[in-house]
């Protein structure tokens, strides 16, 4: 043995920093488990009490106490759904052409760019362009198809970068296979590619739902924070105020005596109406798995 | 280059002329010459790394679809050159079919693995599906295995029965040639004695080149054989010939196991 | 064309009559067989559909030169004579380098939102910086799988709460909660608070981002480092976190952007208040650090919300907020920038 070399044991104290930080990162993570816990909890403690079919069926008050929230969840579900009407086939586009056609140069880099950029843009700034163009330039005021088409460029960026991810993870294989059999490209994104990617692209979907669901400083600077007074009010040009505008929109102007439990119950609506959007990605993923196992 | 001198009563469908294939600033494959006959096998062996598989992909020009490359040179399939400006590459890959190293099949029943192709140009006719499905299926010798149980998904065959499943894929287009890249790599003795029979009886109508790494295979199944190296055709004559009594000593030393 | 050992092939001499270049168009039709040619429709398709997948493309370059466009002709109308514009015509320097907002007596500087969006963002990066970190660490090099499962589960609804519901978390349980525990019943809201919210949104980002980055990591270097004899805690502070550093730190960047560009959980819980610096500066009721933590402020997106909807669209008022839209737009896109820097960091 060399005597220059010296036994090499480890120090206590470097066994102790790792059991240490060992049981930091233990509790980071744990206090994260708690804190989601606490938060859905005490949102949905709060908003318990208030929870009952009449809220969820009755109009909004705008002085007195007792209003509802059912406007709200109609423009909630349609302005996502027009929404999405809007935004899917653009983002769909977008991430067939980065994933098919684009190549691997500048073109590609530079798509990527802009769609990373369009992803980081605030929503404030996407509301102040929407209110600048829709609601003030095209003249349309607050109104569904303002917030629509605004809400659409919050969802465009999101949709494609999971339609072109989910196309890139389709084997090369199966497009050999395709184009071997004389498919054309079209044929072979459709057919082969498409239908793989579906999973993907669908819990992709439904992410992009809850987010829109659950955007509100898009919607105060386009759909306004009024609700029509008809029920349903498929209309375009009117303005339609969404469950989370609505939270925010009593929780700041305090006109209404119950604001605060208005506020609560609403919060709970979304919370519940989310972590069912979280059970059912689950669920597709799971079955789509299944079946094609 | 030595090109065999034998009689040959069936006619030329693949000339290949000079051709060169290079990705970037590598050279892969150079200075090749060939013809392929129809109805006939016609295997490439060579170590690994040796360009055979490009070379197979050229001939549909499926390596397009995943890499920016360079062929020169000329290719024909019937006399027209395949990279002539024009040619409609996806009518190409229609009729010169390929079966890969590893089965394929998409993620859907067997049914529709097979009717895909018929499919993708307009077929739609249920009747005339089910026969083109039941005609490939049974000339990939697959049909009896798997005539109960067409609506299954085809991920849960074996893997002799995905290649065969695969084959019976490209016959459904009627293809005039029939590219194999190392079909048999991924399976047991038993399903590649299944494949290799099968190779047998698909050259009657159809023209084969297989690029196999397996030596006993390329003598069972072949009637020519070709011989690269280095991205290079070192020989190239009747199978027999090459196995019993070749002409370069490199070849011989490659057959006998002494380098590759 | 043929040379010497070409012509030595019999077949050879049939290739004359055989190719035809008809062939190549005919369909090779046996009995029975039909032909399988695409039709003309199908061709056309697959020819156009590049050109409209390539139209979506450019429809989101066109958004991102379209948003800079629209807001800059109402935020640039603050220092420029621009058409329609019925306000006053500012100086860069009254605007972004003073502290002096008071709208109504004609006076716009914008420095207190400016520090007050640097000030919360800092704060929560403070916080969720080092925590995501570690907690990617966690995930990818640590955590059992159950664990790393339950991690990807939470961190999945955190990034899918809305921020109006975080807002009023802040508003109706952490405000009053801070206030009665530590301030004596004083209010509680302003950096502290939001920072702790804007924490909490943003670290499903750092996380994910981060745990990506350690995974990614070849397990040679972690490998590597244990082999050597050091503790698994050693290996991930002196290999892993040093060698996924240009990725870490993208991930930092990217949830600094989504920090300073939230506004409605941050509107709800800051107190917005403009005068925030002159309320700190003069106020002696508590100790600095606290007051420096809890007195009610005001970024570039909570005044946004909070004051655009009651200014005139043209009014020097309303450019100005414009001004502060287009502010945070290009602060997106140098952040967006700073992360591709970061990125050819990593490859070299």
């Amino acid at each position: 043995m060399n005597a220059a070399v010296p036994v090499f044991r480890r120090s206590r104290t470097s066994k102790a920093v790792d059991r240490l930080m060992r049981g930091v990162l233990w509790a980071i993570a744990l206090l994260f488990v708690a804190v989601l816990i606490l938060f859905v909890g005490a949102i949905l403690k709060q908003g318990w009490p208030v929870l009952n079919l009449g809220f969820l069926t009755k109009m909004p008050e705008t002085l007195d106490a007792g209003g509802g929230i059912k406007p709200q969840i109609f423009n909630s579900i349609y302005l996502v759904m027009l929404s999405l009407a809007i935004s899917l086939p653009v983002g769909l586009g977008a991430g067939i052409y980065m994933a098919a056609y684009a190549g691997q140069g500048r073109a590609l880099r530079f798509l990527r760019l802009c769609i990373e950029t369009l992803a980081a843009t605030p929503s404030i700034v996407l509301a102040l362009f929407g209110m600048i163009v829709f609601v003030q330039a095209m003249g349309w005021s607050f109104s569904i198809r303002s917030g629509a088409l605004t809400l659409a460029l919050l969802n465009i960026p999101i949709i494609t970068r999971v339609t072109e991810v989910s196309l890139l993870a389709v084997p090369q294989e199966l497009r050999e296979a395709s184009y071997g059999l004389g498919a054309t490209k079209l044929q072979t994104i459709f057919k082969v590619a498409l239908p793989y990617a579906a999973t993907g692209i669908l819990t992709g979907l439904v992410l992009t739902a809850g987010r829109a669901f659950g955007e509100s400083a898009i919607l105060v600077f386009t759909a306004g924070t009024n609700a029509s007074a008809q029920f349903p009010d498929f209309r375009l040009t009117v303005p339609g105020e969404t469950l989370s505008v609505h939270l925010w929109y009593v929780t700041s102007d305090g006109t209404l005596p119950d604001a605060r439990e208005i506020a609560a119950g609403t919060a709970a609506v979304m919370i519940l109406v989310l972590l069912a959007l979280n059970l059912l990605v689950r669920l597709v993923d799971r079955t789509i798995r299944r079946r094609t196992r | 280059m030595l090109i065999p001198t034998v009689p040959e009563t069936k006619p030329i469908k693949l000339s290949v002329r000079d051709m060169a294939f290079s990705y970037g600033q590598k050279k892969i494959l150079d200075g090749l010459s060939m013809d392929i006959h129809a109805e006939r096998v016609t295997a490439i062996i060579g170590p690994s790394g040796c360009g055979k598989s490009t070379f197979l992909k050229c001939f549909n020009r499926i390596h397009e679809v995943s890499t920016d490359v360079k062929v020169s040179g000329d290719m024909q399939i019937d006399g027209v050159d395949i990279y002539r400006g024009g040619i409609d590459v996806v009518d190409l890959r229609r009729r010169v079919g390929m079966v890969f190293q590893k089965p394929n099949p998409f993620p859907k029943s067997i049914y529709e693995n097979v009717a895909f192709g018929p499919r993708l140009f307009g077929v739609q006719d249920r009747t005339t599906l089910d026969g083109i499905v039941e005609d490939a299926l049974r000339k990939a010798a697959l049909w009896e295995e798997v005539k109960d149980r067409l609506k299954e998904s085809a991920t849960g065959m074996s893997g002799g029965q995905q290649q065969r499943l695969c084959i019976a894929r490209a016959l459904a287009v009627n293809p005039e040639v029939l590219l194999m890249d190392e079909p048999c790599s991924a399976l047991d003795p038993i399903a590649t004695a299944k494949i290799e029979d099968l190779i047998g009886e698909l050259k009657e109508s159809l023209t084969i080149v297989i690029v196999t790494h397996n030596m006993q295979q390329a003598a069972r199944v072949s009637d020519y054989t070709a011989f690269f190296w280095l991205g290079k055709l070192v020989e190239m004559d009747l199978t027999e010939r090459i196995f019993t009594t070749p002409r370069v000593q490199m070849t011989e030393d490659y057959i006998t196991g002494r380098f590759g | 064309m043929p040379d010497a050992p070409e012509a030595s092939i019999p077949a050879a001499s049939q290739r004359g009559g055989y190719s035809a270049e008809a062939r190549m168009d005919s369909p090779s039709a046996e009995a029975g067989v039909p032909a399988f040619r695409h039709s003309r429709l199908q061709r056309l398709a697959d020819r156009w559909a590049r050109l409209g997948f390539l139209a979506c493309s450019l429809l989101v370059v066109g958004l991102i030169g379209g948003i800079l466009f629209f807001l800059a002709t109402r935020g640039l109308a603050a220092f420029l004579p621009l058409a329609g514009n019925t306000g006053r015509v500012l100086s860069f320097s009254e605007v972004f380098l003073s502290a002096d907002w008071a709208p109504s007596s004609d006076r716009f500087g914008i420095l207190p939102f400016i520090a007050g969006s640097l000030g919360v963002t800092g704060l929560a990066l403070l916080i969720a910086a080092p925590a995501g970190v570690l907690t990617g660490v966690f995930i990818a090099k640590m955590a059992p799988a159950w664990m790393r499962n339950l991690m990807r589960q939470v961190m999945d609804l955190l990034v899918g709460i809305p921020s109006v519901v975080y807002g009023i978390f802040g508003l109706t349980v952490v405000l009053p909660l801070v206030s009665r525990t530590w301030l004596e019943d004083a209010p509680a809201s302003g950096f502290a608070v939001s920072a702790l919210i804007l924490a909490v949104m943003i670290v499903p980002t750092i996380v994910s981002l981060s745990t990506d980055a350690f995974e990614s990591l070849p397990s040679s270097l972690d490998e590597g480092a244990q082999a050597l004899g050091s503790s698994r805690w050693q290996a991930i502070w002196r290999v892993l976190i040093p060698a996924a550093r240009p990725r870490l730190l993208t991930a930092t960047v990217l949830g600094l952007g989504r920090a300073i560009g939230e506004a409605m959980a941050v509107q709800m819980v800051i107190g917005n208040n403009p005068q925030w610096i002159a309320l700190m500066r003069e106020s002696t009721d508590r100790a600095p650090f606290l007051r420096a933590l809890f007195t009610p402020a005001a970024t570039l997106t909570t005044e946004l919300v909070q004051e655009l909807p009651n200014t005139a669209a043209g009014s020097t008022w309303n450019n100005v907020l414009f001004a502060m839209g287009l502010l945070l737009y290009l602060l997106t896109m140098v952040l967006i920038l700073a992360t591709r820097r970061l990125g050819r960091g990593r490859e070299a």
